[in-house]
């Protein structure tokens, strides 16, 4: 298995929801899209086997991929969505309170350019309530900016390792943010990214304002954060219309094209799975 | 007729005494069914050419006299008929008329390779001139460029059958080549043409007639829709052929061009009443389309024999079918207050049991009585599931394929479905928004299947067309029958275990995606089925690349560890770590052994007392 679709537990998710148990998940006979992205939904960079299934989040995705020479291309949905069917919310939730904010992160060979000071003021400046900040792991470990964050009056958080290599993921990734999103209110970030449409999929009300924070090194392949906001104006800025942002975070997500357990286990490679998973 | 002594086989010259117009037997049902509702008892009807004995049988009632060219097609039909005339068309006596000349394999099987040869409008004036006023004549005609030509791995104009000695084509404008030009041809030799039908799949087998103007009219018909696949499929079963004929037919159907594309065309025409004020020759009586003919003759000038079942003209039927896969009776569609509904005519079709789709399997028997009632309307499900899979509409499969499975669900009888609902596949079964029918086909299961049996058959059935008639569908390539199957039943939101589709399917004929799709050996389709190959070599291929390179990098992780673990192994602290743990260890070892010992020891001391 590619060992993206490790990332952020999203193969022992499919795994759950297949009903192959909570152990090391079998080899997928593809690749997992492993965050919303603009492209053919396969992270640049990370080599690729020809032909090998891509299974994506959203049609509009499945589309795009096929058009820039991806072939066996197929719409599976978000492994969140998958995580949403098995721990759908309760008949009467706790009161939800204040922002669960995700500065935008680059990845580990990434480094962002810009003023977490400016952002912090103008998080401040604009959230009404508690604001609770999520920091990818490695800006977490990072003290300085974490510090940051925390003399803000913030409350930072991480919601774990997403993993590398098959080490150190954490199989509970998702769960974590499903329920810290589930106690916030609003859900808000720098950049459109997978967070906020698992926010706004979580019963969020989203948020994308302040300094995008262009990375130092950004691929710049499928219109960078431009397009972005060039595509999907009306889910930027610090109120957005929910009706509108729940209609794209559905389709962006994939919810429909969620299969059940059975129909999961063809399109992953597991109808006959390798090793014991329990 | 007369069938106690044998009839008359006259020989006026221009007969061919070797030659044989040999017709399949399976074809000639729904001709069969179109001149017996056209002939009343007792008319004088002439069948010029040759005919099948289901036609004979069909005509029965009425006075036959038979033109054949070729003899040994002559000692065939003696006795079954009044008259048969062995000759070519200068053989047929001057002055005698019929009330119906039915010219079924067309004109050029009148003509006799002896003799003077007469030509398209040669041999239609001297069938016209032996039609009395008022009398019709039934005309078959092939379609140059018909959906048979499209296919054919041969060309047209190489010629080289027996039948052959000069090829007749598109290029000689004097025969007609589409249906406006025979429809001209006719009005110049006197005849008024009026109903047309399309003739399909061949040219020299005819299982479906469907009506030239309900052609036009009904685009998205699902009942015309499937009597074309059904029948190029079964009618090009086990040939070679360029592309697939029943897409190419179904295609043409929803382009509105049926008609211009079927391999031959029955046209009906009459010959104007010259002194009878016959009330159906009046042509404002008729739709401008159909004309004169569309109605079978009233026979008003002979009351005493009513055509037999009819009770007066009515319009003729929407389509005559034969299904050689079911047997059976050839089934009409007849217009009705209601809509459409089927009538079953009294015409036997010859089954080829090998093609029969329960043959053999115990599973199912033809019902006798069936179909019956009206046609249902709607378009046919397979191709409104093609139609999705194409353009990878995965919420109108969803909206389809749910309500296919729930309309299952409210068919079905504690969990179980029985008759015609129970062997029903995505090829017959019509929707009309949320109304779901059933096409009949006559076919009904011996006994009840649950609900998931007949989903996952229904949709194992159409992955296996899906997959090896090589359509483009939303799914990976990695899916295998049963496992497209399964994904197709999540999308009908059945959460289907791969072992209910295998047990369900273990009647099918196992495919897999790579093969070309039963039934006619199509260039374009065993191409495809090449290319899926290919495709599948060239990912399997890069897979393996891959994963070598994979396993090369973590045999190198694991080379990695397995030193660390040496390292480890022999340094200082792993030494005396190990020395301390020795004698636990054995410790340990000694007490469990102990602890064995002391069981068995009780366990042998309770046996003794006991």
């Amino acid at each position: 298995m590619h060992h993206a679709n490790h990332f952020y537990g999203h193969a022992h998710v499919l795994a759950r929801y297949a009903g192959l148990g909570d152990g090391h998940p079998p080899r997928i006979n593809g690749y997992v899209q492993h965050g919303w992205n603009i492209g053919d939904g396969l992270a640049p960079g990370h080599p690729y086997a020809e032909r090998t299934p891509s299974l994506l989040w959203s049609e509009q995705t499945r589309r795009r991929a096929w058009s820039v020479g991806r072939r066996n291309v197929t719409v599976i949905g978000a492994p969140f969505v998958y995580l949403l069917a098995m721990q759908p919310e309760e008949k009467s939730p706790p009161d939800r309170e204040g922002t669960i904010w995700y500065p935008f992160h680059g990845w580990e060979g990434q480094h962002v350019k810009g003023d977490h000071k400016e952002l912090i003021a103008r998080i401040r400046d604009t959230e009404p309530g508690p604001v609770t900040v999520c920091l990818y792991w490695h800006e977490h470990r990072m003290r300085r900016v974490r510090r940051l964050y925390e003399n803000a009056g913030f409350r930072v958080i991480c919601h774990g390792y997403r993993g590398h290599w098959w080490k150190d993921t954490d199989p509970q990734f998702l769960d974590h943010q499903l329920a810290e999103l589930r106690r916030h209110r609003r859900v808000a970030s720098n950049r459109l990214t997978s967070a906020i449409f698992y926010g706004v999929a979580a019963g969020c009300e989203p948020a994308v304002y302040g300094d995008p924070m262009v990375l130092a090194d950004e691929d710049p392949t499928f219109g960078g954060t431009a397009r972005i906001r060039r595509q999907w104006p009306q889910l930027h800025g610090e109120q957005v219309h929910l009706p509108t942002a729940v209609a794209i975070a559905h389709a962006e997500l994939g919810t429909d094209h969620r299969h059940p357990p059975a129909a999961l286990r063809e399109l992953l490679g597991w109808a006959y799975p390798q090793e014991e998973t329990t | 007729m007369t069938t106690e002594t044998a009839s008359a086989v006259t020989l006026p010259g221009g007969e061919m005494l070797a030659w044989s117009d040999r017709t399949d037997p399976a074809g000639d049902g729904p001709l069969a069914a179109l001149a017996a509702r056209l002939v009343p008892a007792g008319a004088r009807v002439l069948l010029a050419g040759p005919h099948g004995p289901a036609l004979l049988d069909a005509l029965a009632h009425a006075r036959l006299t038979c033109l054949l060219r070729g003899y040994p097609d002559a000692a065939v039909v003696a006795g079954r008929v009044d008259r048969v005339l062995v000759a070519g068309p200068h053989g047929l006596p001057a002055g005698e008329e019929y009330d119906v000349v039915i010219a079924g394999a067309g004109l050029d099987a009148v003509e006799s390779v002896e003799g003077e040869r007469l030509g398209w409008d040669g041999l239609l004036a001297r069938l016209v001139a032996a039609v009395r006023p008022g009398g019709d004549l039934l005309l078959r005609l092939d379609n140059p460029i018909g959906l048979h030509r499209l296919v054919a791995a041969g060309s047209w104009y190489a010629g080289r059958d027996d039948a052959e000695w000069t090829v007749g084509g598109v290029l000689d404008s004097a025969r007609p080549a589409n249906l406006e030009q025979v429809r001209e041809r006719l009005a110049s030799a006197g005849m008024r043409a009026g109903s047309c039908y399309a003739g399909y799949p061949r040219t020299d087998l005819t299982t479906a007639l469907l009506a030239v103007d309900e052609l036009a009219r009904h685009t998205t018909s699902g009942l015309f829709d499937a009597v074309l696949h059904a029948a190029c499929t079964d009618g090009y079963a086990g040939r070679f052929v360029l592309a697939d004929p029943a897409r190419l037919a179904v295609d043409a159907l929803h382009a509105g061009r049926a008609a211009d594309l079927a391999p031959s065309w029955l046209v009906l025409a009459r010959r104007p009443a010259a002194d009878l004020t016959d009330p159906d020759d009046d042509p404002d009586d008729e739709p401008d389309d159909t004309g004169d003919a569309a109605r079978p003759l009233p026979r008003v000038d002979r009351p005493e024999n009513p055509a037999p079942g009819l009770g007066g003209p009515a319009p003729l039927p929407v389509a005559f079918v034969a299904d050689p896969a079911a047997g059976g009776t050839v089934v009409e569609v007849l217009h009705g207050p209601q809509g459409w509904h089927w009538h079953r005519t009294g015409i036997a079709v010859p089954s080829s049991s090998a093609d029969a789709p329960y043959a053999g399997r115990a599973l199912a028997h033809l019902d006798p009585a069936a179909p019956d009632g009206p046609v249902p309307d709607g378009r046919l499900l397979r191709s409104l599931l093609l139609d999705g899979c194409l353009r990878r509409d995965t919420a109108l499969l969803r909206r389809l394929l749910r309500g296919y499975a729930d309309w299952l669900d409210g068919q079905a009888e504690q969990g179980r479905l029985t008759g015609a609902v129970a062997l029903a596949g995505v090829d017959s079964l019509v929707v009309d928004g949320d109304r779901w029918g059933v096409l009949d086909r006559g076919w009904r299961a011996d006994a009840p299947s649950p609900v998931d049996v007949v989903l996952a058959r229904a949709l194992g059935r159409f992955a296996t067309e899906l997959l090896t008639g090589g359509y483009a569908h939303p799914w990976t390539s990695t899916l295998d029958v049963p496992g497209l199957t399964v994904v197709l039943a999540g999308v009908a939101g059945r959460d289907l275990d791969r072992a209910v589709v295998e047990a369900a399917m273990q009647t099918e004929t196992a495919a897999t995606p790579t093969d070309p799709p039963p039934g006619p050996r199509s260039y374009q389709q065993l191409r495809e089925a090449w290319l899926r190959q290919r495709e599948e070599n060239t990912r399997l291929t890069a897979l393996l690349r891959w994963t070598e390179n994979l396993l090369t990098s973590r045999e190198r992780a694991l080379r990695r560890a397995e030193a660390k673990i040496n390292l480890l192994s022999g340094s200082l602290s792993y030494k005396v770590g190990r020395l301390a743990i020795t004698p636990a260890r054995m410790a340990k070892r000694g007490a469990r052994a102990a602890k064995r010992r002391a069981r068995a020891a009780i366990a042998s001391k309770q046996g003794g007392q006991k």
